[in-house]
């Protein structure tokens, strides 16, 4: 069974991948370790599941649920990004800090702190191969995963937009120099990182159904894990270090128990930490501000 | 033997960009001198040399006679060598006071010292000693002030109140005249004059020439991370190498 | 004293000793949001000699407090070759794993708890929390608290200055750990039970919210944020989930209009200014 395992990992791992890409767009260029995300994440399934339960049909509550993620991002933006150049440079991070803990609040006073059931969207329907199970909405959310990270990177390779993000990311001052607007182009790179985040967010609904105030603390959590591990700043470290999570988390599930999850996960993350700071895929650290 | 600083075939590349090349020079005790140059030619990376911020790729270094090459960038204000930077580096948001105080930290960093409640204790020997520091630059007013809240000039020169009260004997200024008002540089230079008076060694970067002029025995200019010429300034001025080098000289009379 | 009263002075007593715990590195430029996990092994610690080799309290806190800072130097030297947000998240996924670790320790009842034999009254966490300010108080008087202040502010500088950073770093780490594990071994002793879910995420996030928002700069601004963060929701008898959605709001918009938080130095000099000069 291990096969099996280890393709729920990787499944697992599409999730932690687009939650790493989402915190690595907001670290490698804005350099803000934006803890606001695992919020978003949250914001996008409870958001999604509160209007399906209005009876909304699917396709407008996931966008009024990234909606919501984008207008929260821009709030995250004004108030706990733009306002704090002047202070601690902890002051930002720990602000983001606040920010999921109001989020989750919120939609504790209003959906209650249980677990609910998210609806089924995609016929229950099995692909086997061999001995593998493969649920059909795993593979859809794997492929859409994959897909819209090759595209980032494509994006940010071959586009203007993505050139100009790049050069913000190298040097601010270059980027100042050649004329690039960095006012318009910090709150665009909030939204779309918020989208990640809450498109991950209705992903996670969708495969696993169910959802809950603090769904995103533990998956958001590891998503900075997986960054981390893969590089910082890196979208295909991002990519890596969230398969990687999700392997470990699963691996470590079915041969050591639930409850050792958060050693082998974290102590993953310690140990890259201390041996390789600059993740598995990413280059040497310069000194980084919070 | 009476170098106050002495380097001698200093060289330190960047990424395969040659900085400073086989550089010698010597900086002789309680004299004044000027290390001048172009942009880029290598002035502030022979002061983070010195006071070990980046380490050397080949050469030697010594401050009073100690070898400090490969010391670490800590210990080498116990040989007498402190640095400004170009940009102002106090703790703005406390006082002149304990700004001054950090820079006692070298003759008080035993535990008993670290522990001991000075700010509990009126007129504490440190507090004493620093308040007297301050008023000997005619700078004693300011002692209680935040230092955010100074003007330019006067946190020019508590910079250089708190390299004094580290002990340092040879003192590398970056631009000292930087950005300061004209009675704001005669403060300073007089300022300087006094320090000098005191024994102490002084170089300084610097690109106003009047202030070098006034200021300083004798200067030492790099170009390209090269010696090219040393001696008082009025020879060093004529020297066609330095002509050539450095244009911005002519015009400065 | 109304037993509601004395429930709510004694967490304040325990948010002002964790509120320390997170100032003390943070005094030195270090975010420690793994602080709930020196709690934990104070908390474990202490415990664990009270049952099993019946020290006394008074001997057992201690020494879970002192095991907690000698983790902390043990941990702080490799983790402290880390700066900015990998400190932060190194912190964090310490606080994780050592949470997770009690978790599983059957030794100490795992996922179950522990009970906890020995009882600290409210007043001994009273007196416990007011010497851990006073000793706030003391240290913020010395130069080791100056030198903290130099390396936060600026490490490159400090460091020419012959301050030692990496040393000044670690003590921070460690000081800040064990006045972690000392308010966590009273907790311990006073609710009579330990379990691992308490050390959580949000305990560490909490209290440096709090911390950050009393303010860093001076050693008065985590008892200010402990005070708000425990007693205004109080006042204001709000329910559990409207207290904190309130609280990080008010925090977010807070941090916004003022960075520094609450209490700063050059606000304590105006007042005692006024007091020298009327």
């Amino acid at each position: 069974m291990l096969a099996q395992q280890i393709v729920n990992g990787l499944m697992l791992g599409a999730i932690y991948m687009l939650v790493a890409v989402a915190f690595t767009l907001a670290i490698g260029v804005l350099n803000f370790l934006n803890f606001s995300l695992p919020g978003l994440f949250m914001v996008g399934g409870m958001v999604s599941f509160g209007m399906m339960k209005l009876g909304w049909p699917w396709f407008l509550a996931f966008a009024v649920a990234l909606l919501a993620a984008a207008f929260i991002s821009l709030l995250v933006e004004r108030l706990a990004y733009r306002r704090m150049q002047s202070g601690d440079p902890e002051v930002p991070l720990v602000s983001s800090l606040g920010f999921l803990v109001l989020l989750e609040n919120l939609v504790l006073i209003q959906y209650g702190s249980d677990q609910q059931a998210f609806p089924a969207l995609l016929p229950d329907m099995n692909f086997r191969f061999g001995g593998l199970v493969i649920g059909m909405a795993q593979v859809a959310s794997l492929a859409v995963s994959l897909g819209l990270v090759f595209w980032l990177s494509r994006f940010l390779a071959a586009t203007n937009a993505g050139r100009r993000i790049r050069t913000v990311a190298e040097s601010r001052e270059t980027a100042l120099l050649m004329g690039i607007d960095i006012a318009r182009l910090v709150p665009q790179l909030f939204v779309a990182s918020a989208l990640l985040a809450a498109f991950a967010g209705i992903l996670f609904a969708v495969n696993y159904q169910q959802v809950s105030p603090f769904m995103g603390e533990g998956i958001g959590f590891k998503g900075v894990a997986a960054m981390i591990v893969g590089g910082m700043g890196s979208i295909w470290g991002a990519v890596l270090g969230g398969l990687l999570i999700g392997l470990a988390e699963v691996l470590s599930i079915s041969f050591l128990g639930a409850d050792v999850v958060n050693i082998t996960v974290y102590g993953l993350l310690l140990l890259i930490l201390i041996l390789r700071p600059q993740g598995l895929l990413g280059r040497p650290a310069s000194r980084e501000k919070l | 033997m009476s170098a106050a600083l002495s380097i001698s075939g200093l060289s330190k590349s960047f990424a395969g960009v040659r900085a400073i090349r086989d550089l010698s020079f010597e900086v002789p005790k309680g004299r004044t001198t000027a290390l001048i140059g172009p942009n880029g030619a290598g002035k502030t990376t022979v002061f983070n040399l010195v006071s070990g911020v980046y380490g050397v790729d080949a050469g030697r270094i010594t401050v009073n006679g100690q070898d400090v090459t490969h010391m670490p960038s800590r210990r080498r204000i116990s040989t007498g060598v402190a640095r400004s930077f170009q940009n102002i580096r106090l703790m703005s948001h406390l006082s002149v006071l304990e700004n001054l105080l950090v820079g006692q930290h070298v003759r008080a960093s035993s535990l008993g010292a670290l522990l001991t409640p000075y700010r509990l204790i009126p007129n504490h020997r440190w507090k004493r000693e620093a308040r007297a520091a301050l008023a000997e630059s005619g700078l004693g007013a300011y002692a209680d002030e935040t230092v955010s809240a100074l003007p330019y000039g006067v946190r020019k020169r508590i910079d250089l109140v708190r390299a004094t009260l580290a002990g340092a004997s040879v003192l590398m200024l970056d631009e000292p005249a930087a950005g300061l008002n004209p009675s704001e540089t005669n403060a300073l230079r007089d300022h300087l004059n006094a320090l000098a008076q005191k024994g102490i060694t002084l170089l300084v970067v610097e690109h106003d020439m009047h202030f070098v002029d006034s200021i300083c025995e004798s200067v030492v200019v790099l170009n390209f991370g090269e010696k090219i010429a040393e001696g008082p300034l009025s020879e060093v001025r004529r020297d066609p190498k330095v002509r050539e080098a450095y244009i911005g000289m002519d015009g400065e009379d | 004293m109304s037993g509601y009263l004395t429930g709510v002075l004694v967490v304040l007593a325990f948010n002002v000793m964790a509120a320390y715990a997170v100032y003390l590195p943070l005094a030195a430029g270090q975010l420690n949001l793994g602080i709930a996990g020196f709690m934990a092994i104070g908390a474990y610690a202490s415990a664990f000699l009270t049952n099993e080799y019946g020290w006394p309290m008074w001997a057992a806190i201690p020494f879970g407090s002192a095991l907690a800072g000698l983790m902390g130097v043990l941990i702080g030297i490799p983790v402290l070759r880390t700066h900015g947000i990998y400190l932060a998240m190194a912190t964090f996924a310490l606080g994780q794993v050592i949470s997770a670790v009690f978790l599983n320790l059957e030794v100490v009842g795992g996922a179950a708890g522990y009970p906890v034999s020995d009882y600290a009254t409210p007043g001994v966490v009273w007196a416990a929390a007011a010497g851990v300010v006073v000793l706030m108080l003391y240290v913020s008087r010395t130069r080791f608290a100056l030198c903290l202040t130099a390396v936060k502010s600026d490490p490159t500088v400090a460091d020419l200055l012959g301050v030692s950073v990496r040393g000044m770093q670690v003590a921070a780490f460690a000081l800040g750990a064990a006045v972690a594990g000392f308010g966590g071994g009273l907790y311990a002793h006073h609710y009579n039970f330990v379990e691992a879910q308490h050390f959580n995420v949000l305990l560490s996030v909490f209290t440096v919210l709090y911390v950050l928002f009393g303010g860093t700069q001076t050693v008065w601004g985590p008892l200010v944020g402990a005070a708000f963060f425990t007693l205004v929701p109080e006042v204001l008898r709000a329910s559990d989930q409207w207290r904190y959605a309130v609280f990080a709001a008010f925090i977010i918009l807070f941090m916004a209009v003022r960075p520094q938080g609450l209490v700063t130095a050059s606000l304590l000099r105006i007042f005692r200014r006024r007091r020298v000069t009327p």
